[in-house]
């Protein structure tokens, strides 16, 4: 089966998607409103993107979700109960310690469906890799058995159950633990968009890595060099999963043709990815033949317009992959893991590991 | 006409309750901490009581250094207070939402970004408790080589005001015009991007968010020594304070308001509302025996631990338990909270394990026991002496103390025409009585 996000964008992913429309302000309401037709068509996960951590100086881009994307999904994730929430945030942005609490706290309030898309900061000196470790080793602060919560004893947590990370390294000296308790899901899931330059702290960190090649052949190649890169790093391949980007423009050719002009360009925006313009059942077949001979695991769908491209990717393509077996019916488990496939990182004290053996 | 004012009211929220061994009554909710709808009942429930808003507090590290201490409270973990607020947003409609963040440890864009994100996401009803971070182990997450002085903290804390304060005016109101005739999305004379180069941060640029619906968060401080008195008096919209008895909070109160007239502004430009923890019931002998019944819970080397962690000091278990307080040195950390309790022990001339029994219930805050009418005695002197323009309430045990309260003590405010029976408009700033800024 394969697995499918949803990249949520205020009118769509093409930079002239806003116009032509009789529209307010960028509401949450409007993002909500994505969010539930996702989840009411059992996707994997919605994903907020936050323009790869840049700032505006200026001005502001319609293609700018106008909230901060950790503090949304913390809301929506009150709001829709199944549905997986990846939120991006750049090393660059907070302290590692900040960062880990966010998540941590996302992962609590959303009952284990949390994920932190993880963007680098382009240094080489090793910051990325150091501040990924010491993010993952703050998640681990608490065993799973850690809060017994004897009220009579007056025994709240088991002071051996609690890790001090002391961290110090080259770029962060952090001692914890976390302030945070452990999630539902073990661990936050760790998402990663490749670059050319971030195929190593994929192959280290990722639970789920985003490509963005344009042709099956280039995805293949792509993806074998990644499973490669991952197994060196010893990884269980079944545990990593790779998702192509996506942009499906479903009976979309008026569309296409209308907001290209808008641009001033007859070419597609120069959007990375695989992008396909076609019938329902044209857009299914390719990415059929993506997910059988490319080793992809899945796809992120940028919706070029929303909703109207999400409604209609949702009403004539999914059922269209549902017929022919590529995609589940609704979801099967409670975490984001659960609905990735990924096994809980349990994390058990000495003592729970002797009973359970 | 003049209208009577009304008291505001706030619920300072706290997993199993303010008291530090709440959590082990039998009326607690063990896992409160990590149960997200325990908060958004207790939100809920202060909105059908009309309350200003709720109110959190925060540190960026567990705050018990010794694992066996920590491990008998139940303050090492909690929810993350931005990300706390953003889930109690979307789940309420009216009352106001004020979370703490430390100036120390973050940066004034992204800081700025997230309270304008929950400014939107709430309809104009957030709040920023600015702090400072005075811990050792807060320090220790952050690759600090030791504490920051407390004027080289504040310092940093005035820059990060100004910054924020700036970041939210950098988007005007009508910014978003949205003409796809033209294709101008945001109209760029209505942004006013920060170039701002100061000591601690260089920042540049505009929010990418719409102006909020109240103009700007609502700036809420607690500063207790004279250089964050100053600063409330600059930039707060409402100051949270700890004071016992009604002299101190009134020489509190007409110390900052009097410091306003420097900065141009009115005595009504900023709230005061100190903290209130309130022990309610039919009788007074019932409300202390409640009283008693969470203090008999306190194991003293908790309670002990927690005292010297307000004081600053490491540890206090090599003294006499049932002697008087050390003389200690003047803290760099938490300096007012500090005198606050050395203060009260000389008054009141008690030993160490008194001190830090009496310190459990509130942390230092005024606690109040009795009937309805008792309580209401109480905050209407204070309110009425111009010690407070309102109360943040915290009550020892959730959820029955804030429901005691909410059902025994407002009717009785409301009786007395203290408090509101309907809110009158959207925001924060509207139930605080604040002007939206231009």
């Amino acid at each position: 089966m394969m697995h499918l996000g949803l990249s949520i964008s205020p009118f769509g992913h093409h930079p002239q998607a806003w116009r032509g429309k009789t529209v307010e302000a960028p509401s949450v309401g409007r993002l909500a409103g994505q969010v539930l037709a996702a989840q009411a068509a059992g996707l994997d996960f919605v994903l907020f993107e936050d323009r790869l951590g840049q700032r505006p100086d200026a001005g502001i881009s319609p293609l700018a979700v106008p909230f901060e994307p950790t503090t949304l999904a913390a809301a929506l994730a009150t709001l829709a109960g199944d549905i997986g929430f990846v939120a991006t945030a750049a090393t660059t942005q907070h302290e590692p310690y900040n960062l880990a609490r966010r998540f941590a706290s996302l992962d609590t309030i959303s009952h284990g469906r949390t994920g932190w898309n993880l963007v680098v900061s382009g240094r080489t000196d090793g910051w990325d890799d150091e501040y990924a470790q010491v993010v993952t080793g703050l998640w681990d602060s608490w065993d799973d058995d850690a809060f017994v919560y004897d009220k009579a004893g007056g025994r709240f947590f088991v002071a051996d159950r609690m890790h001090v990370l002391q961290h110090q390294g080259l770029h962060f000296s952090v001692r914890g633990p976390l302030n945070v308790n452990r999630s539902p899901q073990g661990r936050p899931v760790i998402s990663h968009v490749l670059t050319p330059e971030t195929f190593d702290i994929a192959a280290r960190f990722a639970d789920v890595i985003v490509i963005g090649p344009s042709t099956p052949e280039a995805a293949s190649t792509l993806v074998a060099d990644l499973r490669r890169r991952l197994a060196d790093a010893r990884r269980d391949l079944s545990q990593v999963k790779i998702l192509a980007v996506v942009t499906p423009w479903v009976d979309g050719q008026a569309d296409f043709a209308r907001l290209g002009e808008l641009s001033g360009t007859t070419t597609a925006e120069p959007d990375e990815g695989l992008m396909t313009v076609g019938s329902p059942i044209e857009i299914a077949d390719v990415l059929q033949h993506w997910f059988a001979s490319t080793g992809v695991d899945g796809f992120v769908v940028r919706p070029p317009i929303t909703p109207e491209v999400t409604d209609r990717f949702i009403d004539r393509v999914l059922p269209l992959l549902r017929q022919k077996n590529l995609f589940r019916d609704g979801y099967t488990g409670r975490t984001l893991r659960d609905h990735l496939g990924l096994t809980r990182p349990d994390l058990n004290s000495p003592a729970a590991r002797e009973n359970a053996s | 006409m003049t209208q009577k004012p009304m008291m505001k009211l706030g619920a300072f929220l706290m997993a199993g309750g303010h008291h530090i061994a709440a959590w082990r009554h039998p009326d607690a909710h063990a896992t409160a901490g990590v149960d997200i709808d325990h908060f958004i009942a207790l939100t809920q429930m202060a909105e059908a009581a009309k309350f200003d808003m709720i109110f959190v507090e925060d540190a960026a590290a567990i705050r018990e250094r010794n694992p066996d201490l920590a491990g008998q409270a139940a303050r090492s973990t909690s929810f993350e207070p931005l990300s706390l607020l953003a889930a109690l947003a979307v789940n309420t409609s009216h009352i106001g939402l004020v979370a703490t963040a430390s100036t120390s440890y973050t940066e004034p864009y992204g800081l700025a970004r997230s309270f304008a994100s929950l400014d939107q996401l709430s309809g104009g009803r957030t709040g920023w408790n600015l702090v400072t971070s005075a811990s050792d182990l807060e320090a220790e997450n952050f690759a600090s080589s030791g504490l920051r002085p407390h004027a080289q903290r504040y310092e940093r804390a005035e820059e990060f005001a100004d910054t924020a304060l700036a970041l939210w005016d950098s988007v005007e109101d009508g910014a978003y015009v949205l003409n796809g005739d033209s294709g101008v999305y945001v109209d760029p004379h209505k942004l006013h991007p920060v170039d701002h180069h100061g000591r601690h941060f260089q920042v540049l640029g505009v929010l990418d968010s719409p102006r909020s619906p109240q103009g700007r968060p609502v700036m809420v401080q607690a500063g207790a020594s004279d250089i964050g008195k100053d600063l409330a008096a600059r930039t707060a919209d409402l100051v949270f304070a700890a004071a016992q008895r009604l002299d101190d909070s009134k020489a509190y109160y007409d110390d900052v308001k009097s410091r306003l007239a420097k900065f141009d502004r009115q005595p009504d430009d900023l709230k005061i509302m100190p903290g209130v923890s309130p022990i309610v019931a039919a009788s007074e002998s019932e409300a202390r025996e409640k009283y008693e019944a969470l203090q008999a819970l306190i194991p003293d080397a908790v309670g002990v631990a927690l005292l010297a962690s307000y004081l600053s000091i490491g540890d206090l278990s090599g003294h006499d338990l049932d002697g008087p307080l050390p003389d200690m040195p003047e803290t760099q950390a938490m300096q007012s909270r500090q005198k606050l309790i050395i203060d009260t022990g000389k008054r009141e001339n008690l030993s160490i394990r008194e001190s830090a029994r009496r310190f459990a219930g509130a942390r230092g805050h005024w606690q109040v026991f009795g009937t309805p009418v008792q309580i209401a005695d109480a905050l209407e002197e204070r309110f009425m002496a111009g010690a407070a323009d309102g109360f943040n309430i915290m009550p020892p045990l959730f959820p029955t103390g804030l429901q005691d309260f909410i059902r025994l003590v407002v009717p009785e405010l409301r009786r007395r025409g203290l408090f509101r029976t309907e809110y009158q408009g959207n925001t924060l700033r509207d139930h605080l009585g604040l002007r939206r800024p231009s």
